[in-house]
């Protein structure tokens, strides 16, 4: 290199203090722009920060300058992913919208941390998309997103307890799927008559599975036998969206402002005997040793012929198709028949909240997830279904067409031809109830304690934790 | 300070005090020099560690919710640990897991690093060394999601390859006496790379001199090992030590994905308790008060172990 191409020192300073003027330069005009945009924070419990990006093209292309920012936030369940929603609040990280299940919406519901959509809802001069959309919407999913009368999400996904099979194992031990009106003891008599196990005793095909978690888990049971944890009664209030956008609809009758779970109740007889049950089953080696997870943790294994029986819910067509398995190869029905037919769901949805700095914009979104072009565009929804809509025309037969199973009926059927059906238990309080409800679980599916003595002393650790939380919520 | 540099600091202001054409401006502004260098790892340090320690200890006395201001409580916090049995459970369940990684990946960490210290082809050493360390550089959480089936009572392969050998099932993760065992060996599988390779160096640089003059009073095997290897490697199996118990008390990802602290309370651990407090049910003092339990406990091991072993490292 020659002497006068070298660059001096100072050289590289103009070079430096010039290229940095024109940088600044550049992108003023951006600056410029940039102050008329709104951003919006979305948090998503999704699979990536794409999954609801048809959402936000849909508000981006009816608004330009709304820019939409995803918050991503997993977790193995719902109270984990509530867990990260606090922490990011306790750090002081604001969102403008965020997602929640019937448990978590209860907690920032009664915390103040979700605003109520109720004058948004009713002041909303297109009432017509209103009215279309609660009369897709089964009124029991409202219902759960209600608290002590006010509406703070409006439901886009739920998931009901339902029963899987998987035909093949069925077939191979000379069963078929059950009709609606089966039972418990129909139940245990396909667990035990498809549970295979090798010479040394080991099982090698599980008539029934379950994890260790709120949602599904052996709570099933516990509904069907008469159960629950805590006593469930209505809060009153809730007119508005009862007389205002349900009238005439027969399953809104009787309905309040949603529930209240106040008293735990869960060594009662009922409970005491549903644990009884997979107890049992497990002794027997009809079913494994439970473990903490979500169905997921059970999905390969069902897809490979290890498993019959399972309970999940709509979420699970799309997966088991992911998983390798074909229409056909498994397929669904109710809860079985037990003391009664009552079974459990939990749904899903966006919430509000009340530091959003652009609330407008961030209800823009909340409305445009939860209408006609939202469903059809949705990941969630589209091509298979990953979680069941809340909307009972996205949840029909067609929308299982591809995936199965044939008897997808089950999945809105449970909310409509169930009155009976209600959410799980999710007081504000559930993400320690939760904790509580799956240690005791453990202690009774790994043999330490009975299920008598393991349910005495969930109910003793209840009641000291309503004691102290549940003074907080609910008015009297 | 000379009367001169006073009056220079003063009256002359400090810009002149410090550029004063001396030794004594130059050793000013070296010293001056130096702390401005370390003062961006000083504010770190600050900000992100020692600050929120302080903060903590300050959340310990209060009730705080994150949606309602916090609420003093004084010492209430501290008083109800000492009744709690899951902070009971969670601290005996640390000890047992400390006690079980620890010296496993410490005394495995030493057999592999005696071992390929022997191995005279470099490939082969670097293969090793590499083939030992990889775990490490894994996340705890990659870790314990694979091993959580890698351990599965029914459908995993560890116990597939058991059963071929005519072994029951053994249920790792799903019996209350066996969770804390595989927890730990899953742990120690992934550290012990760290510890081996601070043997590794050590034997390395362990005195060639002692060494023959071992070899002339005839001290060969284990008798070399014991009598003079490891008193020279002293210092190395001591900071593995304590490392490995800080961390160790420390362990929350394994637990945490493999079982949630179960069955039942059985691979609850301190930290566990206190992230469920904090973070699960939004009682942010507690879970502080269960935080500064183990910031104690861990300094308490810290000085307890440099303590006990004053007396047997040996440096060289």
């Amino acid at each position: 290199m020659s002497a006068e191409k070298k660059m001096s020192r100072r050289d590289l300073l103009k070079l430096a203090a010039a290229g940095s003027t024109g940088l600044v330069m550049s992108g003023l005009p951006v600056r410029v722009i940039a102050q008329d945009m709104v951003t919006i924070k979305v948090q998503t419990a999704g699979l990536d920060d794409n999954t609801l990006q048809p959402v936000a093209d849909i508000q981006m292309a009816r608004n330009p300058n709304v820019n939409v920012e995803w918050v991503v936030l997993t977790g193995i369940d719902h109270e984990e992913v509530a867990a990260k929603i606090l922490a990011l609040v306790a750090a002081g990280e604001s969102i403008d919208v965020g997602y929640a299940a019937t448990e978590a919406c209860q907690l920032f519901a009664g915390q103040g941390l979700a605003a109520p959509l109720d004058d948004r809802i009713t002041s909303d001069p297109d009432q017509d998309f209103w009215t279309d959309f609660f009369s897709d919407v089964h009124p029991s999913l409202t219902e759960a997103m209600m608290y002590e009368g006010s509406l703070y999400e409006p439901p886009r996904d739920f998931n009901a307890a339902n029963m899987y099979f998987n035909t093949n194992v069925l077939a191979e031990n000379g069963f078929e799927v059950p009709g609606e009106e089966w039972t418990k003891d129909d139940f245990v008599e396909i667990a035990r008559g498809t549970t295979k196990k090798d010479d040394s005793g080991n099982t090698e095909v599980f008539g029934y599975a379950w994890t260790n978690r709120l949602w599904g888990s052996w709570m099933p049971w516990i509904f069907v036998a008469g159960g629950n944890l805590y006593t469930e009664e209505r809060a009153p209030g809730g007119e508005w969206v009862w007389d205002g956008y349900y009238e005439g609809d027969m399953a809104a009758d009787g309905r309040g402002g949603g529930f209240r779970w106040r008293d735990p109740v869960a060594n009662s007889s009922e409970v005491v005997e549903a644990l009884e049950l997979v107890v049992d089953l497990w002794q027997e080696g009809v079913t494994p040793d439970i473990a903490m997870g979500t169905g997921q943790t059970l999905t390969g294994f069902y897809a490979t012929g290890l498993l019959c029986m399972t309970p999940a819910g709509g979420f699970w067509a799309g997966r088991l198709g992911n998983e390798g398995m074909a229409k056909g190869d498994f397929d669904v029905q109710y809860w079985p028949n037990w003391r009664n037919q009552k079974h459990q769901f939990g749904t899903g949805g966006h919430w509000l909240s009340t530091t959003s700095t652009a609330p407008d914009e961030a209800w823009d979104f909340m409305k445009i997830e939860v209408s006609h072009e939202g469903f059809q565009s949705s990941i969630f929804f589209n091509p298979v279904i990953i979680t069941t809509p809340s909307r009972r025309s996205y949840s029909q037969k067609d929308a299982f067409e591809s995936t199965g199973p044939a008897n997808s009926d089950v999945f809105y059927g449970t909310l409509d031809d169930h009155p009976s059906t209600s959410p799980i238990p999710a007081p504000p309080w559930s993400n320690p109830m939760t904790t509580i409800f799956t240690t005791y679980t453990g202690f009774a599916m790994s043999g330490e304690m009975g299920p008598q003595q393991a349910l005495d002393e969930m109910q003793a650790e209840l009641e000291s934790l309503t004691n102290r939380e549940g003074r907080k919520y609910y008015q009297e | 300070m000379t009367s001169r540099e006073t009056t220079a600091a003063t009256g002359g202001g400090i810009f002149h005090w410090l550029m004063q054409d001396t030794m004594d401006g130059l050793r000013r502004r070296r010293a001056v020099l130096g702390y401005l260098f370390l003062l961006p790892t000083l504010l770190g340090i600050f900000i992100f560690t020692a600050g929120p320690v302080f903060v903590s200890f300050g959340l310990s006395l209060f009730q705080w919710n994150i949606f309602k201001p916090p609420d003093f409580v004084g010492l209430e916090n501290f008083e109800r640990l000492l009744e709690d049995r899951r902070v009971i459970i969670g601290l005996v369940n640390t000890v047992k897991f400390t006690v079980l990684a620890v010296c496993s990946q410490v005394s495995i960490g030493l057999i592999l690093a005696l071992a390929v210290h022997r191995i005279n082809r470099v490939w082969l050493r670097y293969y090793f060394r590499t083939a030992f360390f990889l775990p490490l550089l894994m996340s705890g959480a990659s870790v314990a999601v694979f091993m959580g089936y890698i351990f599965h009572k029914e459908f995993g392969p560890l116990n597939y390859y058991l059963t071929l050998l005519g072994i029951p099932q053994i249920p790792w993760l799903t019996s209350s006496d066996l969770v804390m065992i595989s927890i730990a060996i899953i742990s120690a599988w992934r550290n012990m790379g760290f510890t081996f390779l601070i043997f590794l160096g050590g034997l390395s640089n362990l005195s060639q001199e002692v060494l023959d003059a071992a070899d002339v009073d005839g001290a060969q095997g284990l008798r070399r090992l014991w009598s003079v290897t490891i008193p020279l490697l002293s210092p190395q199996i001591l900071f593995a030590t304590v490392t490995g118990v800080i961390g160790a008390l420390q362990v929350f990802d394994e637990p945490y994905i493999m079982t949630r602290g179960g069955p039942g309370n059985a691979s609850r651990t301190l930290v566990m308790v206190m992230y469920e407090h904090a973070f699960k049910h939004i009682e942010f003092g507690y879970g502080s008060a269960i935080a500064i339990v183990v910031f104690l406990m861990i300094l308490v091991m810290a000085i307890v172990q440099m303590w006990l072993w004053r007396n047997r490292v040996f440096y060289q």
